[in-house]
């Protein structure tokens, strides 16, 4: 099943009608709003695991940070943090100016540099990819936050705990897309299961010309990027933003 | 091309100055406790002021180090789910069995090796002589176990230094981290802040004597000529691009004033306290003292706090302000308020040795 918003919404759509007859009946038409290899597991039969996987447009991306301020929302991200932003960019070149959007997050990559290093396993990667914190274990060392290394963890100031994206997994499970991708405007978020070849992230994919953050490191990120420029990909060096919330007032 | 950064996250230091306090404090212990082997096991009678000093400042250190690590934690009553719940393939969670063996094992030394000198201590009839001879239970000399503590400890001291270095060492996020050279960083800076903290420790309790301060001027002197060669193999390594690595370190850094600046300061941090041990003016105990822990403290609030300013993605430096509450000053002030504290109990229970000549060693030398 392809996962583009456009999809989603169809399925959405049946929903919508099957809500509207008996409770009995109900289960059928919710499953058709899962995500095509999670809908098999909840009607109790094995199935291949989906991994799940964002391709992020950048070409299509206005950078309204809708996806940030639904993801704040969506899961109640403390003031000055951000498990997804869209890093904006003023780029020069040849006489030329064009303002460039990255959107960032969590790439829930296959070799997870976070995972290892937690003392206590509470970071982990689900069957599905999604990589998550067991907030029940997590003791606050922020040793994932270091090994990070897209900047993507931080220390949620109200929970004291490891905080990040994670795809929504809530909203996946029951069958929606995450927040950020049901809310980007210019539809550059596209969110699907990798493991089947038929979805839209699958084929994106396999064209070939997607791009990962820092591939160099060999963490097999599961964000793809299309239409990103390669001096992005890694630690940008350009001039500072001037927007720094901490160099004047402190979290004391 | 050039790129102005628009907009982008700016993220919090999450290894907060409670983490430099954990670094610096468990370091000095580690390094003050290997320089109280000698006088203390051996029993060379003029080597035993300078290995108690050290072994009180082992103590006061070991002590209070898992205090500041523990404050370091967003969830610290969670502490127990390293026990609980470890990942063996994680170094910080190696850590924390390293961590009580060490301290543990410091105590049972110190214990052994000093029972003689409390129960001397202790011949008066006050509260602080009863409890002296309580501690000291009898006062025998314990040699046997004195060396069985000594072993334990200096196995679980070497993984102290392995582990600390190495958790910091295996972040490739931080390419200022992820060079090889680090654990060895550590220990060299540690062993010159130790030697320091013994000439502070020697002169706050009077007992400071020539052949102490020559004992720790010579461990100060291969500190810091340690941290200096470590220092230009590094950026040797780094401005040659022979190992990767260094060159990493080198790049995410070597742009940046204040970085510039850190590296002057680091390098007048070690030159200075070399020409002051080299000429020994009237006076240099305490300076020297304070210039080597200077220069331990510095380079882990570099390592740490520095390190977490050089954004994994963004451009620039993030800004780095100290709060004035606990995860900051307070934080600071209040681990060294908990040392302060330690070592006056310590050295109420232990007053300082009388004179070299008629000091008798516990273990008789070999």
């Amino acid at each position: 099943m392809s996962e583009s918003r456009r999809n989603f919404l169809r399925a959405f759509g049946a929903m919508t009608v099957g809500a509207a007859v008996a409770a009995p009946a109900a289960a059928a038409p919710a499953a058709a709003a899962l995500p095509s290899s999670a809908a098999p597991a909840a009607a109790g039969t094995t199935a291949p695991s989906p991994r799940w996987a964002m391709v992020v447009d950048v070409g299509k991306c206005i950078g309204c940070q809708s996806c940030t301020m639904s993801c704040i929302y969506e899961n109640a991200v403390p003031e000055d943090s951000f498990r997804t932003i869209v890093s904006t960019y003023e780029v020069q070149e040849g006489g030329r100016t064009a303002m460039v959007m990255l959107p960032r997050l969590c790439n829930h990559c296959a070799d997870a540099p976070c995972i290892p290093v937690c003392p206590v396993g509470a970071t982990y990667q689900q069957a599905d990819g999604i990589v998550v914190v067991d907030a029940d274990r997590c003791v606050g060392c922020a040793y994932c936050v270091q090994a990070c290394p897209y900047d993507a963890r931080f220390i949620n100031h109200h929970t004291g705990k490891a905080d990040k994206c994670t795809f929504c997994a809530h909203r996946v499970e029951a069958g929606l897309m995450p927040a950020c991708v049901e809310t980007c405007v210019g539809g550059a978020r596209i969110f699907g299961d990798l493991a089947d070849p038929d979805s839209t992230v699958s084929k994106l994919v396999a064209k070939g010309d997607s791009k990962v953050l820092k591939p160099e490191l060999g963490t097999r990120p599961h964000v793809f990027y299309l239409g990103l420029d390669d001096r992005l990909t890694g630690k940008v060096e350009g001039e500072p933003t001037l927007w720094r919330p901490r160099a004047t007032e402190s979290h004391a | 091309m050039t790129i102005l950064e628009v907009v982008n996250v700016s993220r919090d230091v999450a290894w907060l100055p409670w983490a430099v306090q954990y670094f610096f404090l468990v370091g000095l212990s580690v390094a003050c406790f290997f320089m109280s082997l000698r006088g203390l096991l051996r029993g060379a009678a003029r080597e035993r002021g300078f290995a108690r000093d050290a072994l009180i400042g082992a103590l006061a250190c070991g002590l209070v180090a898992p205090v500041a690590l523990l404050a370091d934690l967003h969830q610290p009553g969670r502490f127990w789910h390293f026990y609980a719940y470890p990942n063996l393939g994680s170094w910080m969670a190696w850590g924390a069995f390293f961590i009580p063996a060490y301290v543990g094992g410091l105590l049972v030394y110190a214990w052994a090796v000093l029972r003689g000198d409390l129960a001397a201590a202790g011949q008066g009839d006050g509260v602080l002589a009863r409890l002296q001879r309580l501690v000291a239970l009898g006062g025998a000399p314990a040699p046997r176990l004195a060396r069985l503590a000594a072993g334990w400890t200096v196995v679980f001291g070497l993984l102290i230094l392995l582990y600390t270095g190495m958790e910091v060492m295996v972040v490739r996020a931080r390419p200022l981290w992820d060079t090889p050279i680090l654990p060895l960083q550590f220990a060299a800076t540690a062993v010159t802040g130790a030697a320091g903290l013994v000439l502070i420790v020697a002169r706050l309790r009077g007992d400071a004597t020539p052949a102490a301060d020559a004992a720790a001027a010579r461990w100060m002197a291969g500190g810091l000529l340690a941290t200096v060669l470590l220092g230009l193999v590094w950026l040797g390594l780094g401005l040659t691009g022979v190992a990767e690595t260094h060159a990493r370190a080198l790049a995410s850094v070597a742009g940046h004033r204040a970085w510039q600046l850190t590296a002057a300061w680091a390098a007048l941090a070690t030159v200075l306290p070399l020409a002051l041990l080299w000429g020994r003016p009237a006076g240099w105990g305490w300076i020297v003292g304070l210039l080597g822990l200077h220069a331990a403290w510095m380079f882990r609030w570099t390592v740490f706090i520095g390190g977490q300013t050089v954004p994994k993605t963004g451009a620039g430096l993030y800004v780095y302000q100290l709060p004035l509450g606990h995860d900051g000053l307070l934080g600071i002030a209040g681990s060294l308020g908990l040392w302060v504290f330690v070592f006056v109990l310590l050295t109420t229970l232990l007053p300082p040795s009388p004179p070299a000549p008629v000091r008798p060693a516990l273990v008789p030398a070999e």
